[in-house]
């Protein structure tokens, strides 16, 4: 009773900020409702005990990567006009494609051959049952391959992300820290030993020796 | 305590039972949080005041001591100013956000053995997911002032943040890899035993990062960048008055305190004592059993340090903070977990035997 | 309790609304790359509903190497767009007709 409040409270809430995300006028507000859907269905999966990805849901997406869409969104100086055109042209026939693909899909879970019901309900589990043990067990042992190859591409990722933004714009003045920091005071004093001579009386010494 | 629950709301049904009970807990949690804050202010500023020989609030009631109030008093009858052309539902919800983030993370940490609202498996993770989520309370103020200063600040802030959140979030996977486990209590529990054998020692190269990481992400004095008040006015918070900038000064300083309880729990053994075996002591061994006034004392410790910190450093340059961040931290987290890999393969003594 | 259909049928508005978008907002790169990580929100949910009723932990795999693998390409996407509007000045798709910087 109060998990299907919960439900269907995250479901309506998800599928509001879906519809938002999609016809929002700026994309900072389109970039904020699609964080709210990631948390929304965040608690979704929550319900279904899938607990590992749901707060990994929260941590990558919403923590990282909707941070920087929204770090993009706010830096480019975008004119939103001409970015709209088309809107409501396209609003009708969008509205019935998604509305006739949304019944189509209906009709197939609903089809009789499918059998869904068949599946059953969930059935709940202890609290020390570990949803992240069980997780990683079989991504370390069954799909070790896979995982590798997902951290290949993630570092693929990176390097190429910072090969496309990296620039150096030649004109700019800056420093680098890593010189500064590595700055040792031999490479700024120098030490000269001379012979002392401006005082008068030490050179009479001198001289007397 | 659960016994006297259950005579005052035993009638109820079960679910709401366990809602009166939660919502108790959260109480029981935030009331002495908020009013440790109130007061952290003032340790500060008479702190910050001793290290530079002077002495402080002093007027409010005996020696300051009520400077909190009438702080709170001042800021609550201030006018709340929001800016022509700013968004006005973003504005004032961004240091909610932040209060919220800052607040959120408390629900699992625990302050003893069985003093916690949440004991969940994934302990860990759900902190540094929480942690992460302060930063949209700065970025979205930063956005919403429709000011150049806030939106700078907003900037510096989130790939700050972002940065340091990667080492951060490499020392918490030494962590769990030592412990061998996500939930914050079994954490503590593998660094039964003194001083010697909590996680400081073996991972004394990581205990630095995350609290050097955490000074980061608060954004507190050395790398106060995000507010930078000498290049970029008050950075995020420029346009906010009144209770708005209030509460963004109430989610620092209890992200803060949630530093360093967490730095305790992961590094300081918690409510561990340090010396085990002086419990038996006659008199004064009840103070080393292991109990709630270590943990208290320990993380009280490291809100002392936040402000020593604050006072001796002068501010970071951002391109050197970025560079601490990416090119020191990140490589030298990642060599620590083989490092830490090795050491609990071979089973070093007396941490990962 | 929640049927598996409802669950089925939560990602299938979903997926649909993210394809409505990518109809609706198709000269605006950055809402575009929104829609698809919608779309691929839409699908991991499904699988996370499959993999819990049929108490196979195949599916939750399968959504971590998704969430993977759709980070990269955020950040790539975002990385290209980059490049994109520092040369052009624009994002808009309609602008975009050639394929040589």
């Amino acid at each position: 009773m109060f998990i299907s409040f919960v439900f269907y409270t995250l479901a309506a809430v998800l599928v509001a900020s879906a519809i938002m995300v999609i016809s929002a006028r700026n994309p900072v507000h389109c970039a904020l409702f699609l964080v709210m859907a990631f948390f929304s269905s965040a608690g979704i999966w929550l319900l279904l005990e899938a607990e590992f990805l749901a707060i990994v849901l929260v941590l990558v997406y919403v923590g990282a990567v909707m941070v920087l869409f929204l770090f993009v969104v706010m830096m480019l100086d975008i004119n939103l006009a001409p970015l709209r055109e088309g809107f409501a042209r396209y609003l009708p026939i969008g509205a019935l494609v998604a509305a006739v693909v949304v019944i189509e899909i209906v009709l197939v879970i609903g089809a009789s051959d499918i059998d869904l019901p068949a599946v059953g309900d969930i059935v709940y589990r202890d609290a020390d049952y570990s949803n992240t043990k069980e997780l990683g067990t079989l991504l370390y042992t069954v799909h070790l391959y896979a995982f590798e190859l997902a951290a290949a591409i993630l570092l693929v990722a990176i390097v190429a992300a910072i090969a496309l933004t990296m620039r150096r714009r030649s004109g700019t003045k800056s420093q680098d820290p890593s010189r500064q920091v590595a700055v040792k005071r031999e490479d700024r004093i120098r030490i000269v030993s001379m012979p002392s001579s401006s005082d008068p009386e030490h050179e009479s010494s001198e001289r007397r020796r | 305590m659960s016994d006297l629950l259950i005579n005052l709301f035993g009638w109820l049904p079960a679910n709401l039972f366990l809602l009166v009970e939660t919502l108790l807990k959260i109480a029981l949690l935030l009331v002495p949080l908020l009013i440790t804050v109130a007061w952290y202010t003032y340790a500060e500023r008479k702190v910050i005041g001793y290290m530079q020989v002077r002495i402080g609030p002093n007027r409010v009631g005996p020696k300051g001591w009520l400077q909190p109030i009438a702080d709170a008093v001042k800021l609550m009858f201030k006018e709340l100013i929001v800016p022509a052309r700013a968004n006005r539902f973003l504005f004032l919800i961004a240091p909610v956000i932040s209060l919220t983030c800052a607040l959120a993370a408390w629900a699992v940490v625990p302050f003893s053995d069985f003093l916690v609202i949440s004991d969940i498996n994934a302990g860990l993770l759900y902190i540094l997911a929480m942690t992460s989520l302060g930063v949209y309370g700065v970025i979205i103020a930063g956005w919403a002032s429709n000011s150049k200063y806030a939106l700078l600040g907003a900037m510096r802030c989130a790939a700050q943040i972002v940065a340091y959140e990667i080492a951060m979030g490499f020392a918490l996977v030494v962590v769990l890899m030592a412990a061998g486990s996500l939930n914050l209590r079994e954490i503590v529990a593998a660094q039964e035993g003194g001083i010697v054998n909590w996680f400081w020692l073996p991972l004394l190269p990581m205990f630095l990062v995350y609290m050097i990481s955490g000074i980061a992400e608060t954004n507190r004095a050395p790398f106060d960048v995000a507010e930078g008040e000498s290049e970029i006015v008050a950075g995020f918070h420029v346009e906010y008055s009144g209770m708005a900038f209030s509460v963004f000064f109430l989610a620092e300083y209890a992200n803060m305190i949630l530093i360093s309880a967490l730095t305790v729990l992961m590094f300081l053994g918690g409510w561990l004592s340090p010396f085990p075996l002086a419990a038996g002591l006659p008199l004064i061994g009840g103070l080393f059993e292991p109990g709630v006034h270590w943990f208290i004392f320990k993380t009280v410790f490291f809100m002392f340090l936040f402000l020593w910190l604050r006072a001796t450093f002068p501010r970071y340059r951002y391109d050197q903070i970025m560079r601490l961040g990416w090119k020191v931290f990140i490589p030298l987290t990642v060599v620590w977990i083989a490092v830490t890999g090795i050491a609990i393969m071979i089973g070093l003594p007396p941490w990962f035997d | 309790m929640i049927p598996l259909s409802h669950f089925l049928i939560l990602g299938a508005i979903l997926f649909c609304l993210s394809v409505a978008g990518i109809f609706l907002n198709r000269k605006n790169v950055i809402i575009l790359l929104m829609s698809i990580e919608l779309m691929l929100l839409s699908v991991n949910l499904n699988f996370v509903a499959f993999s819990r009723f049929l108490d196979d932990m195949t599916g939750q795999i399968f959504v971590f190497f998704i969430l993977t693998v759709a980070a990269a390409e955020a950040a790539i996407g975002l990385a290209i767009l980059i490049v994109l509007f520092r040369s052009r000045r624009t994002i808009n798709v309609a602008d975009i007709d050639q394929a040589r910087g």
